[in-house]
């Protein structure tokens, strides 16, 4: 069994006018894939804020590969660990390239420029989310969707250990959905590992291996995807009623 | 990046032209070869005075400010994450007419008004400073606010010293209000602090790319992004002061300058610095040279002339690029 | 000189030496005043400048001054002056070398002037000092009432070496001011309001050249003894006042419209007895002879408030 990679140590989210949840004691090793569900505002951006050291716990500590996430200090912190965030803001106009370029800050001195090594390995990532000739593109022109695959290609250039991901498949049709998971799945199969929030049921249970359930009264509960699919409690997570099906052997869950 | 070596040369080409131009011409008609000989103290005293204590003096001060102005600017858009803000938005300008107009108002010799003014200018900044902390973290928005609100609390300052001071003190207010490079005084003060600037915040013109993505994205890429922004904000602050202190408050220049850069090089802050120092500086000087020399021996604001040769130039910009 | 001395010399009864002594004795402090400055004159920043022989390359840097120059007969050494230098006529052919406000100083440098003569108040300081530390000898004025005008003619005199001029001019303004003064200013008081700008309404308190005048022609400034040289006030406060006679300047030299407003206020005693009057604002606003002839518009103007009196009072 491989070392941890990030683990959880007793950790208890801080969400400002909420109380505390129960504190979470889990670890992620290479290979993982994770996903958390919970329903919205439950503290999923929040939770991977805190793993990624942006914002301190209400109490319990973070370790990447067994440091505490303070000791590492922010730029080692970038170079093993990448987040996408759910939201992209662009105050001033940058190209593609550019854009995903700055995934390589966290190895470059004050300095240095950036190498032809970087440029390829920026490149390579906008080709993986299928962004290639894109490259002087002003970001503003930008759809939606391309945003949010640039932003994961940021990730990408960033050749992290641990991806994570806030609500990736925002803003994605079902194609580009389908392989920007498939991406994430290539990374953790070449040993990395990825913790990704969703809202979508039917994808956790595909492309994760493990689930984090969040559950708004503060509880929670993680494990294998198989034990965490249980109807019920699915139901009571969402508080929505749903109908399970099955569809090439993987359990489907719908409103009903 | 790789623009950098052919921007530099072209902008130092540019400035190095703007600065022969102040020195070659003013009110008096001198010719290139009366000018030369003045500049190195040959030829009649009048040339050499007019040459080497008038105008190479201004010139070089004009430069200054104009650079200073510019990276100013240029920082404090990358702090505020907001293309609109221009050195004097956080009230630093207000805070050292304020600092000015007191010294004149207590009747201080000019060296003591220069430096009230600068002192205004960085008791400003530490008052923005401490009422925008409030309760812990604060955000380019609440930084924005508090400046804004400080600077317009300077402003009435401002009209009040004007209204109550004594009619013979006005017109020497109202000259260091307007922005003038007549008052400078050594350019070489000014030119080092805008060297050292320069070249100290070259190295940060990656990290301030990043931050300019939003703290929370710079902050995901190994960038501390309090540390820096405390860093941006003091050391804008600090340029901002040295212009003002030189030659009144001179405006456009510092918003203007970065945003046309910009338009035409992209947002790479380790070219857009280095630029506009050199932009700055340049278009500075030429707005000065005009001022005194266009309608001489009627000397004018130079802050007309900056309003006058940026906006045209501005617009043509923007309405060429997409 | 030297033929009385050789004469002494000649003299058989004195030593033949005595009369190179007395030779030395006179030509040496006659060489000293060929050399030494003999011109030094106080400015009003109570700093002596001197000149070692009398300007004929002047500077001037204020309308005012221009006029006083020209007043002692100095016109002819102005070799650059600041716009609105309009009096006398010939002064709008002398030069222009910026405003007062704003000097262009190299063509201050460039006209290699002996003498800048700069106006306290009016000039920038920045640039006053920049020429005096281009070396230039400059003479500060900043005259305060009727006295320095005539003071500043002798010094102005002296420092070009028209003294006997400055001189002159300085008797005559005392003597036509002396005039004025024996004959109006014992009259009964006039309570007065000048107003010198519209928006805002601005008037003079008694420090004021202005105020200075209306106390001479027997007035009796109603905000005379406001602290500022210059106090804003507001409407109010003047209908308040009611003061017998209202006099206005206006922008102009012909425009009267400032004393015209006031008619609107027809519960106010100066309108009532249409004390209304327009003085040239040329004729009051400089430091100079023409003051006189400002005041005595000034003083004819209270004296017909005086005659428009009802009987009774």
């Amino acid at each position: 069994m491989a070392a941890s990679l990030l683990t959880l140590d007793d950790l208890v989210i801080h969400i400002p006018e909420r109380p505390p949840g129960s504190p979470l004691n889990l670890a992620v090793a290479p290979g993982e894939c994770w996903g958390i569900l919970g329903p919205n505002g439950v503290g999923k951006t929040t939770l991977l804020h805190t793993l990624a050291g942006l914002r301190a716990p209400h109490r319990g500590e973070v370790r990447l590969g067994g440091e505490p996430l303070a000791r590492l200090g922010r730029q080692g912190v970038a170079r093993r660990l990448a987040l996408v965030f759910q939201d992209h803001h662009d105050g001033f106009p940058a190209t593609v390239l550019e854009t995903a370029l700055i995934g390589r800050h966290p190895y470059l001195r004050a300095w240095d420029v950036e190498s032809p090594e970087d440029t390829a390995i920026a490149a390579e990532a906008l080709a993986r989310v299928d962004l290639a000739g894109l490259e002087h593109r002003l970001i503003a022109t930008l759809s939606g969707g391309e945003r949010q695959r640039l932003a994961i290609a940021t990730a990408l250039t960033q050749t992290p250990e641990l991806f994570l991901l806030d609500e990736p498949t925002n803003h994605l049709d079902l194609h580009h959905q389908t392989r920007v998971l498939a991406l994430v799945h290539a990374e953790v199969a070449r040993g990395r590992a990825a913790v990704l929030s969703l809202h979508d049921i039917n994808l956790a249970a595909r492309h994760c291996d493990r689930l984090l359930l969040l559950y708004p009264d503060g509880q929670a509960c993680w494990g294998p995807t198989a034990e965490m699919l249980v109807p019920e409690a699915l139901e009571r997570l969402y508080g929505q009623p749903l109908a399970t099906g099955s569809v090439a052997g993987q359990p489907v869950f719908v409103p009903r | 990046m790789t623009r950098l070596p052919a921007t530099l040369a072209v902008l130092g080409l540019a400035a190095l032209a703007s600065l022969m131009l102040a020195v070659a011409v003013g009110s008096v008609p001198l010719t290139p070869a009366q000018v030369w000989a003045g500049l190195w103290g040959e030829g009649p005293p009048l040339h050499t005075t007019l040459v080497q204590e008038l105008r190479l003096p201004r010139a070089l001060a004009a430069f200054a400010t104009g650079g200073l102005l510019a990276v100013a600017g240029a920082l404090m858009q990358v702090l505020l994450r907001n293309p609109l803000a221009d050195p004097y938005v956080l009230g630093l300008s207000g805070g050292a007419a304020v600092g000015a107009l007191l010294a004149m108002l207590a009747g201080v010799g000019l060296a003591l008004v220069s430096g009230a003014a600068f002192i205004g200018a960085l008791a400003s900044t530490l008052i923005v400073f401490g009422l925008a902390h409030g309760t812990g973290s604060w955000t380019p928005t609440r930084l924005l606010l508090t400046g804004v609100v400080v600077a317009a609390g300077w402003g009435a300052t401002i009209n009040f010293i004007l209204a109550i001071s004594p009619s013979q003190e006005l017109p020497g207010m109202l000259f260091w209000l307007m922005g003038d490079l007549s008052h400078a005084r050594s350019p070489w003060p000014a030119l080092a602090v805008l060297f050292t600037a320069t070249l100290c915040a070259w190295p940060l013109g990656r990290s301030l790319n990043v931050l300019a993505r939003g703290s929370l994205q710079a902050a995901a890429l190994g960038v501390r992004v309090r540390g820096l922004e405390w860093t941006v904000y003091l050391a804008a602050s600090l340029l901002t002061a040295t212009a003002v202190t030189v030659a009144g408050s001179i405006g456009f220049i510092g918003l203007v300058v970065p945003h046309m850069l910009r338009l035409v090089l992209g947002n790479d802050q380790r070219v857009i610095l280095p630029a506009s120092a050199l932009a700055g500086g340049a278009l500075l000087t030429l707005a000065d040279t005009l001022a005194r020399t266009a309608i001489a021996p009627e000397q004018l604001p130079v802050g007309v002339i900056t309003a006058l040769l940026g906006v045209p130039l501005f617009l043509y910009l923007l309405h060429r690029s997409r | 000189m030297a033929t009385n001395v050789q004469h002494h010399s000649g003299d058989a009864r004195t030593p033949w030496w005595t009369g190179l002594l007395a030779a030395g004795l006179v030509l040496a402090p006659m060489s000293g005043v060929m050399a030494a400055d003999p011109i030094c004159v106080e400015d009003d920043r109570n700093e002596r400048v001197c000149l070692s022989q009398p300007a004929e390359r002047v500077i001037s840097l204020s309308p005012h001054i221009t006029e006083q120059l020209f007043a002692v007969g100095a016109g002819e050494t102005i070799v650059g002056t600041v716009g609105f230098s309009d009096y006398p006529p010939e002064a709008e052919s002398i030069p222009r070398i910026g405003s007062h406000d704003r000097i262009d100083v190299e063509q201050v440098v460039a006209k290699s002037p002996d003498l800048v003569i700069a106006w306290g108040s009016g000039n920038p300081s920045v640039q006053v000092e920049r020429l005096e530390a281009l070396g230039l000898p400059v003479y500060v004025s900043e005259p305060r009432g009727f006295a320095d005008v005539a003071d500043e003619l002798e010094r102005l005199g002296q420092l070009t070496g028209r003294s006997d001029a400055g001189r002159e001019a300085a008797r005559a303004f005392r003597g036509e001011w002396e005039a004025l003064q024996t004959r109006y200013a014992e009259r009964s008081p006039v309570s007065t309001y000048y107003q010198i700008w519209d928006q805002p309404l601005m008037t003079v308190n008694d420090e004021h050249l202005i105020g200075q005048a209306i106390r001479l022609c027997g007035g009796d400034n109603v905000f005379g003894d406001s602290s500022r040289l210059t106090p804003r006030v507001d409407r109010e406060a003047v209908l308040g006042a009611d003061p017998e006679a209202i006099l206005a300047s206006g922008r102009g030299e012909e425009r009267e419209d400032w004393v015209e407003e006031w008619r609107r206020w027809s519960g106010s005693t100066a309108v009532q007895r249409d004390n209304l009057y327009f003085i040239p604002p040329s004729l009051l606003q400089r430091h100079t002879p023409r003051i006189l002839e400002g005041t005595r518009h000034l003083c004819e103007a209270l004296d017909e408030a005086r005659d428009r009196r009802p009987e009774q009072e």
